[in-house]
């Protein structure tokens, strides 16, 4: 059986876990930075993440606060992500680090965020895992295609939980991450899919 | 010299985006890789690019860099003894 042991959402106007909202000091800070300081700290490589991994780090970060043995090396949590803009707004910064042949100085501090799936190995070096990790690339937040994605993950044998869900940012003002994670239970429904889909689809 | 020193440790941080170290955090002579400020491979690289852009210092050989970034005071004499802007 499966089970949502924990969900996270960040967009522009807050964030939330578990359905409550996230408190925070007034500051004039942006988002992302406004959750950092109190509620991760210590990591000053969020600074150097596009604003991608940004949201979607931060989104891990909060769903995975106060878990124990956290930071354990293990090989049985699966991080599928889920992404529409990818790395757009990467590549959009990095093509203008090259787009002068007179002042041609190619960036690879932004190059390493042009690609989508290094959302996942943020979140997997962070955190010690050595299981499956998947980004994938939708026309669309396609709840259906996450959900069964999702429960296909676990399928491997190796999995016994999943940190999943969709991740967009197509620039640093409009963003969106909507993480859960799902583990195997002995309590619980069947599947945990119509519960997913109710998270997902409730904005 | 000091001049120097104070600009390239303000470089670094917005190059590097170091956003919670202040100039002044930096230690001259401390290692900036390793222990030091705690870069990786790919501010290597960034810095790099960063002394060729603002220093016209172009590094041939990559690997001269484990020696010109060993702390703020070598990379600051290199730069003065090679800059070309």
């Amino acid at each position: 059986m499966l089970r949502i042991r924990r969900w996270v959402r960040i967009t522009p106007a807050g964030a939330v876990v578990d359905g409550v909202p996230v408190r925070l000091e007034p500051t004039e800070d942006p988002l992302p930075v406004a959750l950092y300081r109190p509620r991760v700290g210590g990591y000053p490589k969020f600074f150097k993440m596009d604003p991608l991994c940004r949201v979607g780090f931060l989104a891990s970060e909060l769903l995975l606060d106060g878990e124990t043995s956290r930071f354990e090396p293990r090989e049985d949590r699966a991080v599928v992500l889920f992404t529409q803009s990818g790395s757009f707004a990467s590549d959009s910064h990095y093509e203008r680090t090259i787009a002068d042949a007179a002042d041609y100085y190619p960036s690879p501090a932004v190059f390493v965020y042009t690609l989508a799936n290094i959302l996942t190995g943020e979140i997997a070096i962070r955190n010690k895992y050595y299981g499956e990790t998947s980004c994938y690339l939708l026309d669309r937040e396609d709840v259906e295609t996450m959900v069964e994605t999702v429960r296909e993950t676990f399928l491997d044998g190796a999995t016994h939980s999943v940190l999943g869900g969709w991740v967009d940012s197509p620039d640093s003002a409009n963003f969106e991450a909507e993480l859960f994670l799902v583990e195997e239970s002995e309590e619980g429904a069947e599947w945990a899919a119509d519960e997913l889909r109710r998270i997902m689809k409730d904005k | 010299m000091n001049e120097l020193v104070s600009e390239l440790k303000n470089a670094i941080i917005e190059a590097l985006n170091l956003e919670d170290v202040k100039p002044e955090d930096i230690d001259n002579d401390a290692p900036l890789f390793g222990d030091g400020l705690g870069l990786d491979s790919i501010d290597a690289l960034e810095l790099i690019v960063l002394m060729e852009k603002r220093y016209g210092i172009k590094l041939q050989d990559p690997a001269a860099g484990r020696e010109i970034f060993r702390s703020i005071n070598v990379m600051a004499d290199y730069i003065a003894a090679h800059r070309t802007k």
